[in-house]
This record gives C-alpha cells, sequence and structure tokens, in this order.
C-alpha cells in the first residue's frame, strides 16, 4: 500500500527552511545579510517615552553603515528600534506603519500602540522567527505612554525600561542600576544616552552615534545624533594623490558613437 | 572570522517557569513566578504570566512565550465573541475546551504549557491542566513549568480540600517561592490571582519579602552592600 | 551546541613599512572575542632582538607561547655565538617555529620587522604556517583587507604585472611613513570592528628603536 504524506493542515509551509538548514550543512551559504548588530532601548519616563539606538551597521566584521537609521517611524505617535537582519526591521515596520494608516482611515482614531504591536506579533509569529526583527516599540496614544519589547518568534513584553541587540546586556546593565520611577525629561535623556553609549563602547556589533527619540502627549522630538562621541582620530594633513598607472592598460579601443546610430526620421540630439 | 552571536539573540524566548493554581472554599487561586529567560540571560525578571481570558476566567502560561502568547489571544478572542453571541459569560470549561482545542490541532507547532482556572455558577471554582500534547486534565489542584517538578510531593502533602482562600493563597506562594529557590528557569516575584464569586484579585509578593529557604542567601540589591557589611579583618 | 574549538581569534591589525634607513612596524592595542573587547590595553608587538620587532595578530595564547619558543630559541642562539640574531636570521628561524607545528599550527598571523646587516629596513611577512616572503610593506590581521590596497597604492608598489618591477623598499621619508600609518589606522578602525582602541607605532633606525602611542576610537 502507498503511503501518502498528508500535508500539515493551514499554516505556512516551511519546507524551504529546512532546505535551506540541509544546504548549509552541505557547505552551501546563503548570501549574507546586513545585520544590525546593534543597541536599541527605551524607557518610560514622567510625561512619556523615550527610546534610543546606535548607528552602526555591520555585515560580518566590516562596518557597512557608521551612521544609520534604526528609529523607524510608525504613526505620527509611534515610533519602533529595530534590531537583527536590517531587511526585516525595515520592512515589517514599513508594512505595519502603512497598515495603520489605512487603519485610521477606516476608524477616524489616532493609532494605539497595542495596535501596531499586535500587527508586529502576529507577522512575527506568523514567520517562526525566520523574520529575524528584534524591536522596541515605544509609543503615546490615548491610553498614555507605552513601551514594548518584541522578539522574532513573536513574543512581546510590556516594560518600564527595555533593551534589545547584541548590546542589549550593556544597555540593561545601565538601566538595572541607575532607573527609577517618574524621571524628569533631561535624566531621562541621560540615562538612554548612558545606555546606548554603553553599548557603543562595550560591544563590538554596535557604535558611532547617539540617536534618541522623545515621545509625549504634545509631539515627537526625534534628536538624530544626539550625541557623537566617536570622531575620527586622526587625519593625514599630506593628503593623498593617486597616481596613474596601477592598472596596466594592455590594450586600447575606441569606438565612436555616431557610427553605430542611424537617425532614420526626425531631427539628431543637438551637440 | 564569525563573529560569534551569543544563543539568546536567536533562541526563542521560553517561560522556565513556576506555575500552578488550586481550589479552595469559593475560588481558584493562580501563581505563578515572573521571569522569563533565553538561554542564561533574563529577558524579562517581572514578566505577567497569568493572563486574563475572561472577567472570571485565567490563564497561567508556560513553555515558549511565543506560543503561549499567541494561543491566550486567539483564546480571549473567541471567548469575547463567544460571550457575546451567548449574553451571558463563558464556563472555566469552554475556555479550557478553546485551550485544549488550539493546543491538540497544532500540537506539532507549539511548545505550551497551560493551566486554565477560573469561576463560573455552574461549577464555581475550576481548574484544568493542559499540558503540552493538548489534554485537558480537570483537578484540585495542578502544577506547571520546569519549576513543577520539585512541587509535586510537597503539594501531595499540603494540599487538602477545603482551604479558607487565605490559607490557600499561603500555600501557592509558599509552592511558588520553594521551587524559585530551586529552580534556575524560575524566579523574581510571586503573582497571584485569586478568583471567586465577588470576582478577581490579583496580588503580588516581591522577591525580595519571600522567605528565604534551605541554604538561601538574602537578596542584595547591590555587592557594595556585602562589602559595607563586612567585619573588617583583624589580625 | 557549538563544538569546542582549540583556537579563538582575538583580532586586530598589524602593518610594517620599510625604508632605506628605517622600518616602522605598528599594530592596534584591542584584544577582543566575539563581539566583546577584552582589553584595550594589549600590546600585538614583541621586541625579539635590538634590531628586529615582531608583531602579530591571532589567537593570542597561541601568538604568547610562539613569543616565548622564540625567546628561548634567541637566548640559545646568544649563547653560542655571543651575539644577537640578525633580523633576517629572526626571519628563518620564526618560519622553521611556524612550520614545526605544520599540523597543529600557531593561530598566529605575523609580520616582522627591523633592520638588515646592512642597515636597511626589511619586513617580512607569514602565513600561520610559515611560508615567508622578504617584501617593503605589509599588513596582517582583521583589517588587512582594508589597509592592503591603500598600502600598494600609497607605497608605489605598483601591479606585479608591470616591468620591470620596483625597489620593495618605500621612497616615503620616516616621519610620513609614520603619518601614513597614523592615518591608514585611523580608517580602519572607522571599517573593522576588531580594530580600535590605540595603535602602537615602534620605530627601528640608526639611533635605535623608538615607540609612540596614539588614540584611536574606542566604539
Amino acid at each position: 500500500m502507498v503511503r501518502v504524506e498528508e500535508p500539515a493542515k493551514g499554516g505556512f509551509s516551511f519546507d524551504l527552511c529546512r532546505r535551506n538548514a540541509m544546504l548549509e550543512k552541505q557547505g552551501v551559504h546563503a548570501p549574507k545579510c546586513l545585520k544590525t548588530g546593534t543597541t536599541i532601548v527605551g524607557l518610560i519616563y514622567k510625561d512619556g517615552v523615550i527610546l534610543g539606538a546606535d548607528t552602526r551597521a555591520t555585515e560580518g566584521s566590516i562596518v557597512a553603515d557608521k551612521n544609520c537609521e534604526k528609529i523607524h517611524k510608525l504613526a505620527a505617535n509611534i515610533y519602533c528600534c529595530g534590531a537583527g537582519t536590517a531587511a526585516d526591521t525595515e520592512n515589517v515596520t514599513d508594512m505595519v506603519s502603512s497598515q495603520l494608516e489605512l487603519h485610521r482611515y477606516a476608524t477616524g482614531r489616532n493609532s494605539r500602540v497595542v495596535t501596531a504591536l499586535t500587527m508586529l506579533k502576529s507577522h512575527l509569529f506568523r514567520y517562526q522567527g525566520y523574520v529575524s526583527a528584534a524591536l522596541v516599540l515605544g509609543g503615546y496614544d490615548v491610553t498614555g505612554p507605552h513601551l514594548h519589547a518584541v522578539y522574532p518568534h513573536g513574543s512581546t513584553d510590556t516594560l518600564p525600561f527595555a533593551t534589545m541587540g547584541s548590546g542589549s546586556l550593556a544597555a540593561m546593565a545601565m538601566f538595572e542600576s541607575r532607573y527609577k520611577e517618574d524621571m524628569t525629561k533631561e535624566e531621562g535623556m541621560a540615562l538612554v544616552a548612558a545606555a546606548i553609549c554603553s553599548g557603543i563602547f562595550n560591544d563590538l556589533g554596535s557604535g558611532s552615534n547617539v540617536d534618541l527619540c522623545i515621545i509625549t502627549k504634545d509631539g515627537v522630538e526625534f534628536l538624530r545624533n544626539f550625541q557623537q562621541p566617536n570622531p575620527r582620530t586622526y587625519v593625514s594633513k599630506r593628503g593623498y594623490s593617486f597616481a596613474k598607472g596601477h592598472t596596466a592598460i594592455l590594450s586600447t579601443k575606441v569606438i565612436p558613437l555616431r557610427e553605430q546610430v542611424t537617425i532614420e526620421e526626425g531631427d539628431g540630439m543637438a551637440e | 572570522m564569525e563573529p560569534w552571536t551569543p544563543d539568546w539573540t536567536k533562541s526563542p524566548h521560553s517561560m522556565g517557569t513556576t506555575i500552578m493554581a488550586l481550589q479552595y472554599d469559593g475560588g481558584v487561586i493562580l501563581g505563578a513566578d515572573s521571569r522569563t529567560s533565553t538561554g542564561a540571560y533574563v529577558a524579562n525578571r517581572a514578566s505577567d504570566k497569568i493572563t486574563c481570558l475572561t472577567d472570571y476566567v485565567y490563564l497561567c502560561r508556560s513553555g515558549s512565550a511565543a506560543d503561549s502568547q499567541i494561543i491566550s489571544d486567539y483564546v480571549r478572542y473567541f471567548l469575547n465573541q463567544h460571550t457575546i453571541q451567548l449574553g451571558r459569560p463563558a464556563t472555566v470549561k469552554t475556555a479550557a475546551t478553546l485551550v485544549r482545542e488550539l493546543s491538540y490541532q497544532n500540537k506539532s507547532f507549539l511548545e505550551a504549557g497551560l493551566i486554565v482556572g477560573g469561576w463560573d455558577k455552574y461549577d464555581g471554582g475550576s481548574i484544568y491542566a493542559i499540558p503540552l500534547g493538548g489534554t485537558a486534565l480537570k483537578l484540585p489542584f495542578a502544577t506547571g513549568g520546569s519549576g513543577s517538578s520539585y512541587l509535586y510531593g510537597f503539594l501531595d502533602q499540603a494540599w487538602k480540600e477545603g482551604m479558607s482562600k487565605e490559607e490557600a493563597e499561603a500555600l501557592v506562594v509558599k509552592a511558588v517561592s520553594l521551587a524559585m529557590a530551586r529552580d534556575s528557569g524560575s524566579g523574581g516575584v510571586v503573582r497571584t490571582v485569586v478568583i471567586n464569586e465577588q470576582g478577581v484579585t490579583r496580588n503580588f509578593y516581591a522577591g525580595d519579602k519571600l522567605p528565604l529557604w534551605h541554604e538561601e542567601i538574602p537578596r542584595q540589591n547591590s555587592l557594595l552592600e556585602t562589602f559595607t557589611e563586612a567585619e573588617p579583618m583583624r589580625t | 551546541m557549538a563544538y569546542w574549538s582549540p583556537y579563538d581569534n582575538n583580532g586586530g591589525t598589524c602593518v610594517a613599512i620599510a625604508g632605506s634607513e628605517y622600518c616602522v612596524i605598528a599594530a592596534d592595542t584591542r584584544l577582543s572575542t566575539g563581539y566583546s573587547i577584552l582589553t584595550r590595553e594589549h600590546t600585538k608587538m614583541c621586541q625579539l632582538s635590538d634590531k628586529c620587532v615582531l608583531a602579530s595578530s591571532g589567537f593570542q595564547a597561541d601568538i604568547r607561547a610562539l613569543q616565548k619558543n622564540l625567546d628561548a630559541r634567541h637566548q640559545i642562539y646568544q649563547h653560542q655565538h655571543n651575539k644577537k640574531m640578525s633580523c633576517p636570521a629572526m626571519a628563518q628561524l620564526l618560519s622553521n617555529t611556524l612550520y614545526y607545528k605544520r599540523f597543529f599550527p600557531y593561530y598566529a598571523f605575523n609580520v616582522l620587522g627591523g633592520l638588515d646587516n646592512e642597515g636597511k629596513g626589511c619586513v617580512f611577512t607569514y602565513d600561520a604556517v610559515g611560508s615567508y616572503e622578504r617584501v617593503g610593506y605589509s599588513s596582517q590581521g582583521t583589517g588587512q583587507q582594508l589597509l592592503m590596497p591603500v598600502l600598494d597604492n600609497q607605497l608605489q608598489s605598483a601591479s606585479p604585472l608591470l616591468l620591470p618591477s620596483k625597489e620593495s623598499a618605500t621612497p616615503l621619508s620616516e616621519s610620513e611613513a609614520v603619518d601614513l600609518i597614523m592615518d591608514i589606522f585611523a580608517s580602519a578602525t572607522e571599517r573593522d570592528i576588531y580594530t580600535g582602541d590605540a595603535v602602537e607605532i615602534v620605530v627601528v633606525n640608526a639611533d635605535g628603536i623608538r615607540r609612540e602611542v596614539a588614540d584611536l576610537r574606542k566604539d
């Protein structure tokens, strides 16, 4: 008797994921993704939420971008820091941002943070961790300030302070030792910046500058490059000249374009 | 060189957990610790593993955080709809059946051990344990999570039928704190939910206020305290 | 679960440039593993004799073992010959020492710099199992891929396809070479996560050995 493998009822097929894992075992490597080995954080203070991020993007051990933006806008009152595969964090946040906009048109109300949270977690859960986006979601809505951590497998935490990415332990050390409830804006900004700097200096996956985003009832303050603690250390006064002739010219052939084109009707282009 | 990525950046969040529920005279009490970990890293030390399903039914979650959250989200959604269609509150049995159905039908994709507890006017306080494969067991008391193995014998001895609310809650806090002391996957604070005809009460027992069991060391907020408290060395 | 490995890579970058009467050897001082910095002030350099400096990146434990081995061998040489080893002799010794462990290699990528018997700057560059070559300049370590094209361009050693081949010692003056090294290390630090904290520059010339340290980015 022939046994027929019954296909799984409903849900997504992850056959290709299994295939990819098998190929990898045989030595075939998938193309490298741009990963943001990252420090991202957020905290709730007296009047709202402060999000923070470093600005280094890495590709293996090479710094691919020294000043990238990791704080994404989801709505006027909701922002989201992303860690993990850059493509995943950008696309997930863009998708949710557009879904939220449509939702606002449908309901005629401002977006809530839980709505964004539910959209993010259901998408990430559906992809069973293969969409590697680790997020810190913060915002201020009709129910007050909110801060959530979202993990690639779709689980979420609701917290007064949260950190994510490869620098999350370094950043969490700052929060665990210095966080207190109902901080002022200045105290909050200083603590978030200190947490990000802790990641920048102690985690090799994080670096360059500190971005901040302060979300309150009255609006958003996006402080791009709030701190720049890593200027270039040395610039040669000599300058560089690049002499010709470093590549050998083996032969030269010039093809005049005029002979390749015949104009059949209309005017030729002015010279 | 491939930079070594620590396992907690990739591995899913799991709740190495202690959860439990028990019946008392007039209702049920649910209890849980508050630790969520990824490998050796405590990702959340104050998580709430006792989730609301309806006004009178709550759910204790263990296993994968993502899986148990999604199950509770779906069941809450179904029960809300069910309550509106029925025009009266859903029973604990209905809630447990829905949880069991999701766990059973998707058993190959899920890793969630759950305990449903609540009160309704037909059965009074009742508890259903729904472990990994998707079976539902109606029990007078139930435990779950990695910490549960430390509790079976203790509860067999300590649980009695017809306990008062105070007795029962003290037992829950004692049991969860015992498991927290032995199980590295459990820790933080103890959260309880008391459900009876009058409604729901949530209680919180701070980690540094819990009793110290055998060979436990008092909690320190800062290592500096151990230095200042130490007697100066004398010759 | 990952398998245990007897090796680690502690990162870092080494560079050496030879001039007609000097040699500059440089390395950053960051020691790291994975995404963590172990220390920000660890020297990758080792002075093997009065005219010979070794800079190594790779696995710190192997590098240390290699340095001690070379030191011991040099001590014996001095007892037997009543003189210090010349830089080219040390280069050959290093090659032999590396090849001795052909099937359980020292995970060490070395650049040896100094003055030869005529007082000219010399640089020797190695792979992990002892293949070596005398060159005018070289770099090794995690920043190698970033630095090498710049050195090729600035030090005028054009493509090997071009004939006639050029003199291996750079035409730069000593101060120009030091300036170039400061600049390329600052550049490598911008893009290589394992290079940073500080750069240690050692200059060997007829006057002796001089050491300078310059700050680099610490992120």
